[in-house]
């Protein structure tokens, strides 16, 4: 560890400097934005824009789907990549020729794939075929609410490799030694997954979990590739909404709209924070 | 490790396998579909898109015929492919020529020096890591217009080369590093400077070659800063936004074009397959 101080400077400058300019900086300077009516005189107006945009039914659409999206696709990524994890980590070398396979979608960029994903959801296409072999009818995956489905898979497709590397490497570190020990006492195997693995791995798990969240959010790729710029209400997302006001030039609704989802973001995320922190509390 | 019973490990790894293939599927029949005849794959797209519930699409997995037909398209009669694949490679090499630069030094400083202030430097770093797109482009955003960088390559580049999110996983990598290795160095009278070339950044390779190839899989596959930075430049538009139109309006373009665009990302995970694992093994990520 360094203890001459000055001699950090030339590190920490830059990055230093560019966070602050383009991303802290800016971010309070835009609360002023938002507080303004964007006139020439740019009046003080308080909380009007916000009680404006709350009201909006675009902004309350991406929003509510915004918030519905991450909260199907960030538990289930985290889940499956879970249980794939666990499954994997008893199987080698089989698993790490599964690990390194799920990785590669994560490197690759979806909309060179998106072809292939509306094949397989069109009417008369394969996934449809499936179905009806299975008995059931066939499904409009492309249209209205169903188009979630492509949607969050095209999402679980892609970000699923990255979690289980993580799980993965976390589930390394705990002594085969308790589970030999936890055989011997009868418990099976998913009973050893949630009672010995889940507990030992949590500060990794929540990260995982953090970062489900945080790209959960993030989801719009997927619908931009999917449904287009204005794509049908059922995926209709907050960065929609945010490309469509940044596009009139309305500044004062973006600005608006970002710090309403900012501090629900915030909320969200301590909650998660303190959550965690009790648990570890617990478990300890 | 508890042994499973042969029958289980068997069905499981079976599923498994399964799986693999179902998630490489997209990749593979991409690939297999670019070497077929343009004609053949005109005929085979117009099968979709029926509503008709007494007819399926077409089952093809394997071209009639062996053509090299869509790669001569893409790439000798029309360039627009080509273009826009010169495009993304340029926001990939300059968002990553510049996070090498800042990036690993801002984790150093982050990790090995004793400074007052540095834990709300590392706090502030989470929270920003932990905002989405849709708010953070609202201060990029204010910064960009106000230096005028709106329309222009730089509105992309530059935020990005901030990335907290790789600021936080090599810090994370830096402060696993034993002490021992820094005393050397300093008994040996090296400078900090070269301590951190010629020291830190060589042991740090793994955590440094899987942030690379994350972070070429960003930029690769960037979609919300042009769409919005960039609306009004199609010409300066990576591949990634673009290649969907044109793949709707030339048939040919789909298959070849989304092969030549799979290709580098894929030469890259080839490439930083190792450095991923060990590097995020390596990691304490808490």
């Amino acid at each position: 560890m360094y203890r001459k101080k000055r001699q950090v400077l030339p590190f920490l400058l830059p990055g230093l400097a560019g966070l602050l300019l383009f991303y802290v900086a800016p971010f309070f300077g835009g609360i002023w934005y938002s507080l303004t009516d964007g006139s020439f005189e740019n009046t003080f107006v308080g909380f009007r824009n916000y009680t404006a945009v709350w009201q909006n039914p675009m902004f309350q659409l991406g929003l509510k789907n915004t918030l519905e999206l991450s909260l199907i696709c960030a538990p289930l990524l985290f889940l499956l990549s879970f249980v794939i994890s666990v499954v994997v980590n008893r199987m080698r070398p089989a698993g790490s020729v599964f690990r390194n396979t799920a990785l590669l979608p994560y490197l690759m960029p979806s909309s060179a794939v998106l072809i292939i994903w509306l094949l397989w959801f069109d009417y008369g296409g394969p996934v449809n075929h499936l179905i009806t072999l299975l008995g059931g009818s066939r499904i409009e995956w492309l249209q209205g609410a169903s188009l979630r489905f492509p949607v969050v898979l095209l999402f679980l497709w892609k970000n699923m490799g990255f979690c289980i590397v993580i799980f993965l490497a976390a589930l390394q570190a705990i002594p085969v030694s308790l589970y030999e020990y936890a055989t011997l006492e009868g418990a099976s195997f998913p009973r050893q997954a949630f009672t010995i693995t889940l507990p030992l791995i949590v500060p990794s798990a929540f990260l995982v979990f953090i970062l489900c969240w945080v790209n959960a959010f993030r989801i719009f790729k997927e619908v931009y590739f999917i449904g287009g710029a204005y794509p049908d209400e059922p995926i209709y997302t907050l960065q929609n909404y945010m490309n469509n006001m940044y596009s009139k030039l309305n500044y004062q609704n973006v600005t608006t709209a970002a710090y309403s989802f900012a501090v629900i973001v915030f909320v969200l995320f301590g909650l998660l924070f303190w959550l965690q922190s009790r648990a570890q509390r617990g478990l300890s | 490790m508890k042994q499973m019973s042969g029958l289980r490990l068997r069905i499981l790894q079976g599923v498994l396998m399964i799986l693999a293939l179902v998630l490489l599927l997209p990749i593979i029949q991409t690939f297999l579909y670019s070497f077929s005849s343009i004609d053949e794959m005109k005929v085979f797209l117009k099968t979709r898109g029926s509503y008709d519930t007494t007819r399926w699409m077409e089952a093809h997995l394997i071209p009639n015929v062996v053509s090299l037909e869509q790669y001569y398209q893409i790439l000798i009669t029309d360039n627009t492919v080509l273009r826009l694949f010169v495009n993304s490679a340029m926001y990939a090499l300059m968002i990553m020529a510049g996070q090498a630069v800042i990036i690993p030094a801002m984790a150093f400083g982050l990790s090995r020096f004793r400074f007052r202030g540095k834990n709300v430097i590392f706090f502030g770093i989470i929270l920003l890591m932990l905002l989405p797109f849709q708010v953070t482009m609202v201060p990029n955003v204010l910064t960009l217009r106000s230096l005028g960088l709106t329309d222009t390559v730089w509105a992309v580049i530059l935020p990005m080369w901030f990335m907290p999110f790789y600021i936080f996983l090599i810090r994370q990598f830096m402060v696993g590093l034993p002490n021992e290795l820094i005393e050397a160095a300093e008994m040996d009278g090296a400078g900090t400077f070269s301590t951190y070339l010629r020291i830190i950044l060589p042991v740090c390779r793994p955590i440094l070659g899987a942030a690379a190839a994350l972070s070429f899989a960003d930029c690769w596959n960037l979609v919300e800063q042009p769409l919005t930075y960039l609306a009004a430049r199609p010409d300066l538009q990576p591949l990634s936004i673009q290649f969907n139109q044109l793949a709707r309006e030339n048939t040919g373009f789909e298959f070849a074009g989304a092969t030549l665009y799979i290709l580098p990302a894929l030469f890259i995970y080839l490439f930083f397959q190792e450095d991923i694992l060990s590097g995020i093994t390596l990691t304490e990520l808490k």
